[in-house]
């Protein structure tokens, strides 16, 4: 209490400095309260509420939360997130890795441009559109993917209509998609790394792994952090190429938690039910950001 | 940052003010009604209601103006767009038992409309458009049931009489189907199959696609006052015809998981036979036009399938709408048989009043007779319930189930069925 | 240490600089081959634009279109669709966001990174958390509340909730956290203001990360698809991502027309990158040459 009054009426100098801090993060505060704060509160407030045929609004206490956490469906989707999660996080997390490494090692700008900006550019396109064009490649019949498998004599596979198949082709999608904004993460960071600890290290004999794995990687530490909770953050969060593709099927077996919040609250009409999935994706999500950030940061010293 | 970059960026900065602070459209004078539709593949269609409008005008002083909102999204935009009141169109179209009855936006039809439309629809689309017996929408797509096509040169080569179409499903259809599939001598999947099969996106599109063979069997997926599922949706006629369904993917092998999206299937000829509704021989034409085909009324078993759909369109007006009244002036501008007739040739799709089904345009489609027998069986049961959408996806699990070799159809059915009940009584 | 026979001095560095060429190349192989993979989508996507619709559809597949310069479907995309006002719509909106989102979020980076004040690790979780936060669950709301503002159907409308970005906030933590302390007390030492310190000690240290962000930020906006197809209704106010969408239907997709039409909408981009591409060069350059 005594810290609140102080930023508002700073007494001295340490006062002052902290009240400057908390000014530079003002606008963004602001605007997230401004434009979020009262969407977000009424999201939270449909989720004990019941939509009755007609559009009332009835009362329900957490007889939402107790329909959708028990619903079988519910937890079917929550599995096939996390499923996806788990095949397209680490995989894009060390993919995009390693593509920094290898594009921070070519000399040549004009070319590391160039592969820099073909790596990027899957985010640049809309991921309706891509989503679409993977639909395509991953076709059966005529899709590229087969017909280029044929060549070295494996067998055309269903892809995106296997229920095996299903949710690792989606997660090459999103792998694909994401990809380049990782390697733009990484490599900024890599190019901040002062040459003299490379030279330090090379001067007393370590191999390139070693200088990878004690300078570089405690180096991006803090990236790989940050990379790491945003890629868990947007692909559990995944929507738009697993509606443009198969909506959920086969069978079910592709339908991620946020089709399904799509579903129960645009088609279904059930706004309520829609927001309790909402809330649990923001505890879920929240609860393993905080895990990661405890657990995983190291402090570095400089 | 050199000052060069500095002067730019400061333009740059100014324009972009000037355009944040521009309103978004220019604010018209001129007296709108405002109208909302997701039919992006009918653009004609959607211009005709502004030609019309600008004929309105002149009587009332209001003119139409048309949005086309894309169809992914839909839902949200439209639910968004009505909460916030002075944000929705005029006039949108949409599902009947959805927007009416799941939610109360809908103004009712005056009874005089509500009694031209009621006269002059086809007795099976006389319900599209009603909520508990009152009427607030009228129909817009006649047409919008499966029929069957069939690949002529496919039927011809495989000894089979393209003029002599099937009539029974368990009969000479899947004796036709079993001719027509070129099965794979490695045991992998056909080269060429009878059937193209709906079996992939979501399963409200495959019970859908199902329905035709449920309504053959006798079969219905809720009970006649549409609360009820268990008993109906898992009842012997049910399992019957879901079995043939499986079948012919699992064991005649006439149809294919493999063959993707059954449209592509059959313009590509490597199916005989689709089930698709009136607007397919358009896709055709553009995207297949050297497949030779024929429109006939779908096959029959215990009864007809009949002219049935789960999702029927139609043009509603908003209940809080400031326009309402020129709203329904112009509905009323609009309904009668010939500009019922050029609205819809102008698109290239069906009209809806019966007077107009006899017409040379109609007659000159490809579907002209089958549309025939198909109206003329038996109207098949609807399903215009609020929560259809999620009743239909319950009951496309157990489909897709029975497809994709998940189980067999008595237990999934079974379990489909208890899920429908608990959604109706939640 | 290595298996390395001790050789003189000049022979062993002449050793390792080869296998250090050799490893070079392979890796510069890696990621060229990988790249490659990467762009392929956008190469069928291009392919698949200069074909007509029957044969997309032909059946065995067919790489190369019949006619290298049909551009047709170009055409008809461009009269369907007042695409270029999308494309300028879509430069305008998403011009907006990247500039806003690096102005806010670098301060707000620098006030949580350096700065210690009462609230501050809640207010940043606080952020973080409107990420994990489920879009389609707000929409609705949300437009109720941008109608209250009147602010439907405009630029102002479609860019509102995309002014600040998350990322953009943890991504100028992470860069401002790493800036020595030292830099920062010897500015405040030197006589200077907290936004004096901002500006001629901080901003200059974080260019690569302001570049970054001020491209992923574009291309995120530039993206969005759901907000603005919500928000807006005039054919005019059309981003490229919806009027994109306006060539699939509910029936079918219009796949040449979609690939024409998304080949149309990444050109920009290509072309902005590769401008921007040189500042973040010019950028790092000048941060490097920094003691």
């Amino acid at each position: 209490m005594r810290a609140w009054y102080r930023l508002v009426f700073p007494k001295n100098y340490l006062d002052r400095r902290m009240r400057a801090g908390f000014l530079f993060v003002l606008p963004a505060l602001l605007f997230f309260g401004f434009v979020y704060l009262l969407p977000l509160a009424q999201s939270v407030m449909y989720s004990f509420y019941k939509i009755a045929p007609g559009g009332a609004r009835e009362f329900a206490g957490l007889g939402r939360y107790q329909k959708v956490l028990t619903d079988p469906t519910f937890w079917s989707a929550v599995g096939n997130t996390v499923h996806l999660l788990l095949l397209s996080v680490p995989v894009t997390v060390v993919c995009a890795l390693a593509v920094a490494l290898g594009l921070n090692r070519i000399a040549s700008l004009k070319w590391r441009n160039l592969w820099a900006s073909m790596y990027f550019l899957p985010f640049a396109t809309s991921l309706v559109a891509a989503a679409l064009i993977w639909q395509w490649i991953y076709e059966p019949v005529y899709g590229f993917l087969n017909y280029a498998l044929s060549y070295i004599g494996v067998p055309p596979q269903k892809w995106l209509q296997s229920l095996t198949q299903v949710l690792p082709s989606i997660a090459v999608v999103s792998v694909w998609v994401r990809i380049g904004f990782d390697t733009m993460i990484f490599l900024a960071a890599l190019q901040t790394i002062p040459g003299e600890y490379y030279e330090a290290a090379r001067m007393d004999g370590a191999s390139a792994w070693q200088r990878l794995r004690y300078i570089t990687l405690p180096m991006l530490n803090a990236q790989i952090i940050m990379v790491c909770i945003l890629e868990l953050i947007f692909n559990f969060k995944v929507f738009d190429q697993v509606y443009a593709t198969t909506q959920g099927g086969p069978a079910g077996a592709s339908q991620t938690i946020i089709m399904l919040l799509y579903d129960t609250a645009f088609k279904y009409f059930r706004f309520g039910d829609a927001s309790v999935m909402a809330v649990f994706v923001f505890v879920t999500l929240m609860a393993i950001t905080l895990l990661q950030w405890r657990f995983l940061r190291k402090p570095v010293e400089y | 940052m050199k000052p060069g970059a500095r002067w730019v960026s400061g333009i740059l900065a100014v324009v972009a003010m000037v355009a944040m602070a521009m309103p978004g459209a220019a604010i018209a004078q001129q007296k709108k009604l405002v109208l909302w539709t997701h039919w992006d593949q009918n653009p004609e269609f959607n211009k005709w209601y502004e030609t019309k409008g600008k004929e309105f005008a002149k009587k009332s002083g209001y003119e139409v103006e048309v949005v086309t909102v894309p169809y992914q999204g839909y839902e949200a935009k439209y639910l968004a767009a009505l909460m916030a009141k002075n944000a929705a169109p005029d006039i949108f179209m949409g599902q009947t038992h959805q927007w009416c009855g799941q939610y109360d936006f809908c103004d009712k039809m005056p009874d005089d409309l509500a009694k031209t439309i009621d006269q002059n629809l086809p007795k099976y689309m006389v319900d599209i458009g009603k909520w508990k017996g009152v009427r607030y929408g009228i129909p817009i797509e006649h047409g919008n049931f499966q029929q069957m096509y069939i690949n002529v040169d496919m039927f011809k080569k495989a000894g089979l009489n393209p003029d002599d179409a099937p009539t029974k499903f368990t009969g000479d259809w899947l004796a036709d189907m079993k001719k027509l599939t070129i099965p794979d001598p490695k045991g992998g999947e056909p080269t060429q199959v009878g059937f193209a099969i709906r079996s992939k996106g979501a399963p409200v599109g495959i019970t859908d696609k199902f329905l035709p063979f449920a309504h053959a069997w006798g079969a219905r997926m809720l009970s006649p006052n549409l609360d009820k599922a268990t008993g109906y949706a898992n009842s012997p006629e049910m399992v019957a015809a879901l079995t043939f369904f499986g079948d012919l993917v699992n064991k005649d092998k006439v149809a294919s998981l493999a063959f993707g999206n059954p449209e592509d299937a059959f313009g590509q000829k490597r199916a005989a036979v689709i089930f698709r509704e009136s607007w397919f021989f358009g896709w055709l034409k553009k995207n297949a036009p050297d497949v030779n085909f024929k429109v006939y009324a779908l096959p029959c078993e215990k009864t007809c399938p009949g002219a049935g759909a789960l999702f029927p369109w139609t043009d509603l007006v908003y209940k809080n709408s400031s326009n309402k009244q020129a709203a329904w002036e112009f509905m009323r501008f609009i309904s009668n048989a010939k500009d019922d007739m050029d609205h819809h040739q102008l698109q290239g799709i069906l009209p809806v009043w019966t007077s107009n089904l006899d017409s040379d345009y109609v007659k000159s489609r490809p579907d002209y007779q089958s549309t025939k027998a198909m109206l003329a069986q038996q109207v098949p049961p609807t399903y215009f319930h609020p929560k259809s959408n999620e009743l239909a996806t319950a009951f496309g699990e157990a489909v897709v189930g029975v497809l994709f070799g998940k189980g067999q159809p008595k237990p999934l059915l079974d379990e489909a069925a208890a899920k429908m009940d608990r959604i109706l009584t939640d | 240490m290595s298996s390395i026979a001790p050789l003189s001095v000049s022979t062993r560095h002449a050793a390792l600089t080869l296998k250090q060429a050799h490893v070079r190349w392979l890796l510069a192989l890696a990621v060229a081959c990988g790249a490659i993979i990467v762009f392929f989508p956008f190469f069928w996507m291009a392919i698949t634009s200069l074909k007509t619709a029957p044969e997309i559809q032909r059946v065995p597949l067919q790489i190369t279109p019949d006619n290298w310069l049909n551009f047709s479907n170009y055409v008809e995309v461009l009269n369907r669709q007042h695409f270029l006002r999308s494309l300028l719509n879509s430069t305008l909106v998403a011009s907006v966001a990247a500039v806003s989102s690096v102005v806010v979020s670098s301060l707000a980076g620098f006030g949580f990174a350096k700065y210690r004040f009462p609230g501050r690790d809640v207010f940043f979780l606080a952020v973080i958390g409107i990420l994990m936060v489920p879009f389609q669950s707000v929409v609705v709301p949300l437009y109720v509340w941008m109608n209250d503002l009147g602010l439907l159907d405009t630029y102002a409308g479609i860019v509102a909730p995309d002014l600040v970005s998350v990322f953009g906030v943890f991504l100028m933590r992470q860069a401002i956290e790493v800036i020595p302390n030292d830099y920062i007390d010897a500015a405040r030492i030197d006589g200077g203001s907290e936004l004096g310190i901002f500006f001629s000690v901080v901003l200059p240290s974080v260019k690569p990360a302001i570049a970054t962000l001020l491209i992923i930020k574009f291309m995120w906006s530039w993206n969005e698809f759901f907000w603005p197809m919500v928000v807006t209704t005039s054919p005019e106010m059309k981003v490229v991502t919806v009027a994109l969408m306006s060539f699939t239907n509910m029936y079918y997709i219009e796949y040449n027309l979609l690939t024409a039409a998304a080949v149309l909408s990444v050109l920009p981009i290509l072309v902005i990158f590769v401008v921007l591409q040189r500042w973040v060069v010019q950028a790092v350059v000048m941060s490097g040459l920094k003691g």
